[in-house]
């Protein structure tokens, strides 16, 4: 202790203040290495415009308001009678048919004689459908346009404004139903006059009063037509956030929608083939909602129609902002930041040394070669950990003033912000103690192995996101950092899962049906604390083995 | 005491590798040089006598040549030739095994049918989607192959000669730095040629004489076939500009390697991420793999997955090389011939 | 404490290290205590294997190695009482000289301050006190090499381990590297200095270890190896315009036994006596009144006393 004393060192510091000092030499003397490397400054330099790229793009998105969006597609027009399709649908009518329209004459059926029935003959006044056989008229309506839709061909309408063909012209034989060439006979014409006043029907429509008979072994149907009247055309505006979701709030399975448009409901005209009770839940035109036990929403069946285009400035805005700072914090910073930072930082913390041969003036103090690699590590998380920090406070103080909701900051977005940054952290950490260990371990070409990693870790990163239950992507570190960041998610916005789910029910398009998923790895409890843990337990043993690995190594090494 | 031994060594039997790739032949027959050998007592003192050099250059792309030959046949020996590390020789070929996989399905569909509704045909047969996609696929040729073949090839070209100052082999000779940048670029084009292009150009063929496929075949495919075969031409000159000028701006192999990475992974994910939340592909411009996906999309006559205009992916990647290549010019002619 | 000063600062015993099929140091033993030992030997004789051996870098494949006592490679404690300049040349270019030292310092477990004034204390001892706030990529070799010096001396230790401290030296460098070396023992510490070349080992201590191909060559005061070179036939080469003229004075003299003509204009005096030889040799030359240019001793470097010594 003397000749401690006679060597200037103060007899009172224990060993651990003395780690202290030697822990904080070496990370001071590694960030100021890292600090004098302009690649350093590129690569976050790079990072700080990734971030500001995408808060221009948000800012730019949220300054635009949400413009409505018409989720169901009942806007448009597409047989351009000036009906919308919404329009169309109330009324029972067909979009692809001009023919086809609120208030155009419709047809009801009346009767009809099939292949056996007796008698085969009718008197009335009826619009005649596909009438095959003989037709004596007292009165024909040649004034009529075809009411019919498109998929009754122009030949079965007869247009009595042409020249009729007499029968006798036209080489037909006296059994002309036994005959496969009238149509040639006919010059394409699906009927002709006989001389004695009587019409032979190929198949033919046409409105008029007399007796028909039909063809043994032949169908024909008789009907009438309503009359057109005027339905004033809506605006195709109308049919833009039309039908917004109905729900009370409360968390228990129910039946919640309702059909403010009337698409689903159609008072003045029911569909006997669509019973409108796509979710069989007995209750026509509504939205089920089921909840579990414990007020977890399970699942959102809504009738076809029903609730369908919701108020998209209401609805997106919120989940649209939950999709970015998702989304950000999984592919910028996670899987970006997190992979990028260290392999440009961490790989030549040790190596490099070596490698310069600068190691000597570092190992020749009384340090041991574990403590080492550890503080080395240290120093680079210096660096990355604050930057990390800065980089999401900056982009979640910025978010949360500007993003939707009525308070003045938005609050519960920090505790997200703070997963992600915890996420990224973690993944700094693991793949800075890898990358570091694989240059101890391979020095010359690690770095090979390094980049085939982060390939790895790469192509795991998007399977998670896309494919969150697949089990190899559990072999890679962004699987268990994005889980994190899934489960911070579900702890902070508790109500994620409603949004995803009404986003996936009523077709809202917000991604974030694509970003978020419900945490995975929950024992089966679908506790996103459990997840949390798991997670970050598992990304810290596997960076403190390979720190472990990593120190292992070193100590055995030789060092030439 | 003067033991004076003069001797004439023949160099024509053993020319040097250089000799032979900067000197002609003409007037080099009777090359000699005479070294002095005074022998002392003490010790011995070379006396030396240098040769001026007074024939002629070979012609300059004899020279050049040698440049090109000394990288590209170090991927099949280093004697004499740059060294890759075996284990960048085996992740190269194991890249072009992986490129040239789908031949090996279509020898299969052609000894055992191409199973129920051709699937083999449909999944690896020669159409419009599968040339693009022996290209530009993203998954895994762009995600996986190119980029890292690029990275391991590109990776030591200048920065090596940056950080160990062997600039110096070539500029004390007469080589322009034109000259040196010329080649360096045509031998990284070429390895990368030599897997993507080529891996491209035997699937077509092999296709047609797998699946016996005649005139008429060839004929149809093979407009699709010359428009696949200038965008692999325009994919390897990207990607040899990028990775040409990353590396020569650094001094460390890792760096460039990193750097070309990130930067093809990184646009791509950031234009990917933009175009989910905010609906608008216009980032992808700021994305190389994308410009020329788009840029392949429309020269095979597919369907568009970019809703920018393809004149801005088009002058992008022009930019992107431009800048690339104007960044190369610039560090190489700023190169200094010392170890930096 | 004080049973540790009982064993020597560096223990050295029957190790042997070799790389593969390489042998680098070949079943050495010694034991060094105080003073300044030069540790000589042509370039890949084993002397910077040695050094590693003994700053734990790499491991004896056979034998033992104690400093203090304690093994290096299991524990790195004895480094609190050792400074080692490497061979290395590289140094943390964009540092200064007072931050180099001072950051190493606070290994030894310094708080900042103290380091930065031990770092001061050291950088006045070898010289660079006025430019300790440039930055090393601006200092001269000879700079270079004194702050690697001071680096190993800021904690004050009690053994010295220098690796070529004089590689690539000016004179003036040399000089006054060498006497820092030279108060280091006079302080009473353990140093070791490696080189290559004998007349620099010479000119700062008399204790030498002389390795060569790995194995322990000579051992003890470089003036008891040299008077055994002495004994032997040496050389003097004299340049002159008159050799013969010389070579006639010169022959009569008793510790000459022949003379050579090996060249035009010089003179080679074989001698069994070298020093007896020199202490001639001026009388000679000035009775003989030849013009003397020049007078080498060919046989007086590293090379010829390790071919007496093996040739011995």
């Amino acid at each position: 202790m003397e000749e401690l004393d006679k060597q200037g060192r103060n007899l009172s510091t224990t060993v651990w203040t003395q780690l202290d000092r030697k822990a904080g030499a070496i990370s001071e003397l590694t960030i100021r290495q890292l600090r004098n490397r302009i690649s350093t400054w590129v690569v976050l330099g790079v990072g700080v415009l990734l971030i500001s790229l995408l808060l221009i793009f948000y800012i730019d998105s949220i300054r635009e308001e949400f413009e409505p969006y018409d989720n169901d597609g009942d806007s448009e027009d597409w047989d351009n009678d000036g009906y919308p399709l919404g329009q169309e649908r109330i009324y029972g009518t067909s979009d692809y048919d001009e023919a086809d329209f609120p208030g155009s004459r419709e047809y009801f059926y009346q009767g009809d004689i099939d292949y056996n029935d007796q008698p085969r003959n009718h008197y009335g006044n009826h619009t005649w459908l596909s009438a095959w056989g003989y037709f004596t008229p007292t009165w024909i309506d040649t004034d009529s346009s075809n009411p019919f839709s498109w998929y009754s061909s122009e030949y079965d309408w007869i247009d009595w404004n042409l020249e009729p063909i007499i029968c006798e012209d036209t080489g037909l034989s006296d059994d002309p139903f036994e005959e496969y060439d009238w149509w040639e006979s006919l010059g394409e014409k699906n009927y002709c006059l006989y001389e004695n006043g009587t019409y032979i029907m190929f198949g033919a429509i046409f409105i008029g009063e007399g007796d028909f008979f039909v063809e043994p072994g032949f169908v024909t149907e008789w009907g009438y037509l309503t009359e057109e009247f005027f339905v004033e055309k809506h605006p195709k505006s109308m049919y833009i956030d039309e039908d917004d979701i109905n729900w009370d709030g409360t968390k228990i399975s129910s039946s919640q929608g309702f059909d403010d448009d009337g698409d689903c409901l159609r008072e003045d005209y029911i569909d006997e083939s669509n019973p409108n009770d796509d979710n069989r839940n007995g209750i026509y035109c509504d939205v089920q909602w089921t909840y579990d036990l414990n007020g977890n929403l399970v699942s959102i069946q809504a009738d076809y129609n029903v609730d369908e285009d919701p108020d998209d400035s209401k609805h997106i805005g919120e989940s649209s902002h939950r999709t970015f700072v998702i989304g950000t914090g999984k592919i910028a910073f996670v899987m970006i930041l997190g992979l990028f930072l260290p392999l440009f930082l961490a790989l030549g913390l040790v190596r490099d040394e070596s490698e310069n041969g600068t190691l000597h003036y570092l190992l020749s103090k009384p340090i041991h070669r574990g403590e080492f690699i550890l503080y080395r590590l240290l120093g680079y998380l210096a660096i990355v950990v604050s930057y990390t920090v800065i980089l999401t406070f900056l982009i979640a103080f910025i978010t949360s003033i500007i993003g939707p909701g009525d308070s003045l900051i938005r609050l519960s977005d920090y505790p997200v912000w703070l997963g992600i940054s915890l996420s990224t952290i973690l993944v700094l950490t693991a793949y800075g103690s890898v990358f570091n260990t694989v240059g101890l371990v391979l020095p010359k070409y690690g770095v090979y192995l390094c980049i085939l990693f982060g390939i790895w870790e790469f192509l795991m990163g998007l399977f998670t996101i896309t494919i969150p239950n697949s089990s190899i992507t559990m072999l890679s570190i962004s699987h268990w950092a994005i889980q994190i960041i899934d489960a911070t998610v579900m702890i902070a916005w508790s109500d994620t899962a409603l949004i995803q789910q009404q986003a996936d029910a009523f077709g809202l398009e917000t991604g974030i049906s694509f970003f978020w998923h419900p945490p995975v790895h929950t024992l089966g409890t679908g506790n996103p604390f459990i997840a949390l843990i798991i997670s970050v337990v598992f990304i810290l043993i596997f960076s403190v083995g390979m720190i472990l690995i990593g120190q292992l190594i070193f100590r055995r090494k030789e060092i030439m | 005491m003067n033991i004076i031994s003069e001797k004439i060594i023949d160099l024509d039997g053993g020319k040097t590798r250089m000799e032979a790739a900067y000197g002609s032949d003409d007037g080099d027959e009777d090359l000699f040089a005479i070294t002095a050998k005074r022998e002392a007592s003490i010790g011995t003192i070379f006396e030396q006598n240098y040769r001026p050099w007074d024939g002629d250059f070979g012609p300059r792309w004899i020279r050049n040549y040698a440049i090109f030959r000394h990288h590209v046949f170090g991927l099949f020996t280093s004697k004499g030739h740059r060294n890759y590390n075996p284990f960048i020789r085996l992740t190269i070929l194991v890249i072009f095994i992986g490129a040239i996989s789908p031949i090996a399905m279509l020898f299969f569909s052609s000894l055992f049918g191409s199973g129920p509704d051709g699937f083999i045909d449909k999944m690896w047969g020669i159409n419009r989607s599968n040339l693009w996609g022996q290209v530009l696929g993203y998954f895994p040729r762009n995600l996986c192959y190119w980029p890292l073949l690029t990275a391991l090839v590109v990776g030591g070209m200048i920065s090596d000669d940056r950080r160990n100052g062997t600039s110096a082999i070539y500029f004390s000779r007469p080589v322009t730095r034109t000259d040196y940048t010329m080649m360096k670029y045509l031998s990284v084009a070429v390895v990368l040629g030599f897997v993507i292009i080529f891996s491209y150009m035997s699937y077509y063929t092999l296709a047609i004489v797998f699946k016996g496929e005649g005139w008429g075949f060839l004929i149809d495919t093979l407009p699709m076939f010359l428009a696949g075969l200038l965008c692999s031409i325009a994919l390897v000159i990207t990607y040899t500009s990028i990775g040409l000028a990353l590396s020569s701006i650094s001094q460390s192999r890792f760096f460039s390697a990193i750097a070309f990475l990130s930067i093809i992974y990184g646009t791509k994910l950031v234009a990917l991420l933009i175009d989910l939340q905010f609906d608008t592909s216009i980032l992808y411009i700021l994305s190389p793999y994308d410009c020329l996906a788009h840029f392949g999309q429309w020269m095979l006559g597919l369907e568009l997955n970019y809703s920018h205009s393809l004149s801005l992916s088009i002058v992008s990647l022009i930019l992107m090389n431009l800048v690339s290549i104007f960044i190369l010019i610039s560090r190489v002619s700023s190169l200094e011939v010392t170890r930096e | 404490m004080s049973d540790e000063n009982k064993v020597p600062s560096v223990l050295v015993e029957n190790v042997s290290k070799w790389y593969g099929q390489v042998i680098g140091i070949n079943d050495v033993s010694l034991a060094i205590e105080g003073g300044v030992t030069g540790i000589l030997g042509p370039n890949g004789a084993g002397k910077s294997t040695l050094f590693k051996l003994l700053m734990g870098r790499i491991k004896p494949s056979q034998g033992s190695v104690k400093l203090f006592g304690i093994d290096p490679w299991q524990d790195t404690s004895p480094y609190r009482r050792i400074g080692y300049v490497s061979e290395s040349e590289r140094l943390y270019d964009w540092m200064t000289g007072q931050d180099f030292v001072s950051t190493l310092a606070r290994l030894h477990g310094m708080t900042r301050n103290e380091a930065e004034s031990r770092a001061e204390h050291v950088l006045e001892f070898v010289g660079l006190y006025d430019v300790r706030h440039k930055e090393i990529g601006k200092y001269s070799k000879g700079m270079r090499q004194r702050v690697k010096i001071a680096h190993a001396l800021v904690h004050d230790p009690d053994l010295i381990i220098l690796d070529e401290p004089l590689h690539g030296c000016d004179p003036i460098a040399r000089t006054s590297i060498m006497n820092v070396i030279k108060e280091l023992g006079n302080q009473g510490k353990t140093v070791l200095v490696s080189s290559h070349i004998l007349e620099e080992i010479e000119r700062i201590t008399e204790q030498i270890v002389i390795l060569h191909n790995g194995r322990l060559l000579a051992l003890g005061n470089i003036y008891a190896i040299r008077d055994l070179l002495d004994k032997h036939p040496h050389r003097i080469m004299i340049t002159t315009e008159e050799p013969r003229k010389l070579a006639n004075a010169f022959i009569s003299e008793d510790p000459v036994y022949g003379v050579r003509f090996p060249e035009e204009g010089k003179l080679e005096i074989q001698t069994n006596d070298l020093s007896a030889a020199h202490s001639v040799l001026p009388r000679v030359i000035v009775e003989s009144k030849v013009k003397v240019s020049r007078i080498d001793n060919p046989d007086d470097n590293l090379d010829s006393l390790l071919e007496y010594l093996i040739g011995g």
